[in-house]
């Protein structure tokens, strides 16, 4: 096997045998199964029902369950990978070609990657480190009427919540701004905007 | 929030014993910055000034520092406001000096009043910057602009007395955070016109 797009480690032995079995597959059973593992690879967490719609599959096209697991695994190795490295459809389709898979079902897999890689690179994107991420922000703002020092106040006084994750748990913060402030704050978010799109 | 009690009138006079006008002055300002609890050593201060004995040092502190919370509390502008509130039997000349010690200090008081006022903890700085991820564990290549911004936050003063604790907040927001961020403060921004123009 020449040098693959999607790795650079050695691809396990089963990757072969399960390539053959995919072969054996016509068009559209193939097609079905790769509609079942990008539903899969677009929403992650649904893992309940990825596995349900696997022995459905399964159980339309009397396949063993257990071999066809195997398959998944196998066949999935590569978009991971090519997620990972930014691979263009046409590495993909090459490196199915390279593992054993025919022409035609690597070319469908690898147009059905090209329609689905915005969603799962923006996933990839949304699953990177981020420190004391800004989950959510509440406010509310209010006058001041009086105060045991002062009967008659009349100020404006605003004040924020900041859900913020740390770690796995999240955390809030309360803080409170005079106007002034806020406009400064504003003002300078506006500016942070600016920036971010000026690199977008 | 001190209220004036009928004493208090009586021991201010005490304050003709004082050297000048201006130690009248600075004690004033004393007596109106202090907690009620440091009135005590303040007054153990004042005592050798005043030539007069612990007992009635506290008096008098106590009582100045009622009148002129009680000023700022009402929110006494006018010279006759305040000239009302001595009785009629008040020295004169006392009176006077005193009404105008007040009012010369009346807003900077009114404004340590609002400033040292029970609040959520503030926000007394902030700072941002902007990054461009390049690569993760996820993703070996990419240029995703991201903001860290920091917010230092103070704890309500009245509680840390001389040493407010700061503690610095440091939060991430993508793009896509940032953005509804702006949607809310616009939306507050819109809503204090709107009761500004009101």
């Amino acid at each position: 096997m020449g040098l693959l797009n999607f790795t650079r480690e050695p691809v396990p032995e089963a990757v072969s045998a399960d390539m053959h079995n995919l072969n054996q597959l016509s068009a559209q059973q193939f097609s079905a199964l790769t509609e079942v593992l990008f539903r899969f690879l677009t929403e992650p967490k649904e893992v309940e029902r990825f596995l349900t719609q696997l022995s459905d599959f399964a159980a339309m096209n009397k396949i063993s369950l257990g071999p066809l697991k195997n398959i998944v695994k196998s066949i999935l190795l590569v978009p991971n990978g090519a997620l990972k490295r930014n691979l263009s459809s046409e590495q993909v389709r090459a490196d199915f070609i390279a593992l054993g898979l025919s022409e035609e079902k690597a070319s469908y897999f690898a147009e059905q990657w090209k329609v689905n890689s915005p969603t799962l690179t923006r996933l990839a994107v949304g699953q990177t480190l981020m420190i004391n991420q800004l989950i959510d922000m509440e406010w509310k703002f209010g006058v001041t009427a009086g105060s045991s020092e002062l009967e008659k106040v009349g100020s404006i006084f605003l004040q924020l919540k900041l859900v913020v994750k740390k770690g796995s748990q999240l955390e809030n913060v309360y803080v409170e701004l005079t106007l002034p402030q806020f406009y400064s704050f504003l003002h300078e978010m506006e500016r942070v905007k600016t920036s971010l799109e000026s690199f977008s | 929030m001190a209220a004036l009690r009928d004493g208090d009138f009586a021991a201010l006079q005490i304050l003709l014993k004082a050297p000048s006008k201006d130690a009248v002055r600075q004690l004033c300002q004393e007596c109106f910055s202090s907690p009620p609890a440091a009135l005590g050593p303040l007054a153990q201060r004042a005592c050798p000034g005043l030539a007069v004995s612990a007992e009635e040092a506290e008096k008098l502190v106590s009582a100045l520092h009622n009148l002129t919370r009680h000023v700022v509390y009402r929110g006494l502008t006018g010279a006759e406001d305040i000239l009302r509130l001595f009785p009629e039997n008040f020295h004169q000349n006392l009176k006077n000096l005193l009404t105008k010690i007040i009012l010369e200090n009346i807003s900077s008081w009114r404004n340590e009043a609002q400033a040292s006022q029970i609040s959520l903890p503030r926000l007394v700085d902030m700072d941002w910057r902007v990054d461009i991820k390049t690569s993760s564990d996820s993703i070996v290549r990419m240029a995703v602009p991201t903001c860290l911004l920091q917010l230092k936050i103070q704890e309500d003063a009245a509680l840390c007395g001389n040493n407010p604790v700061v503690s610095a907040l440091t939060v991430e927001l993508s793009k896509e955070t940032l953005d509804t961020m702006l949607e809310g403060l616009g939306r507050i921004r819109d809503q204090l016109s709107a009761v500004a123009n009101k």
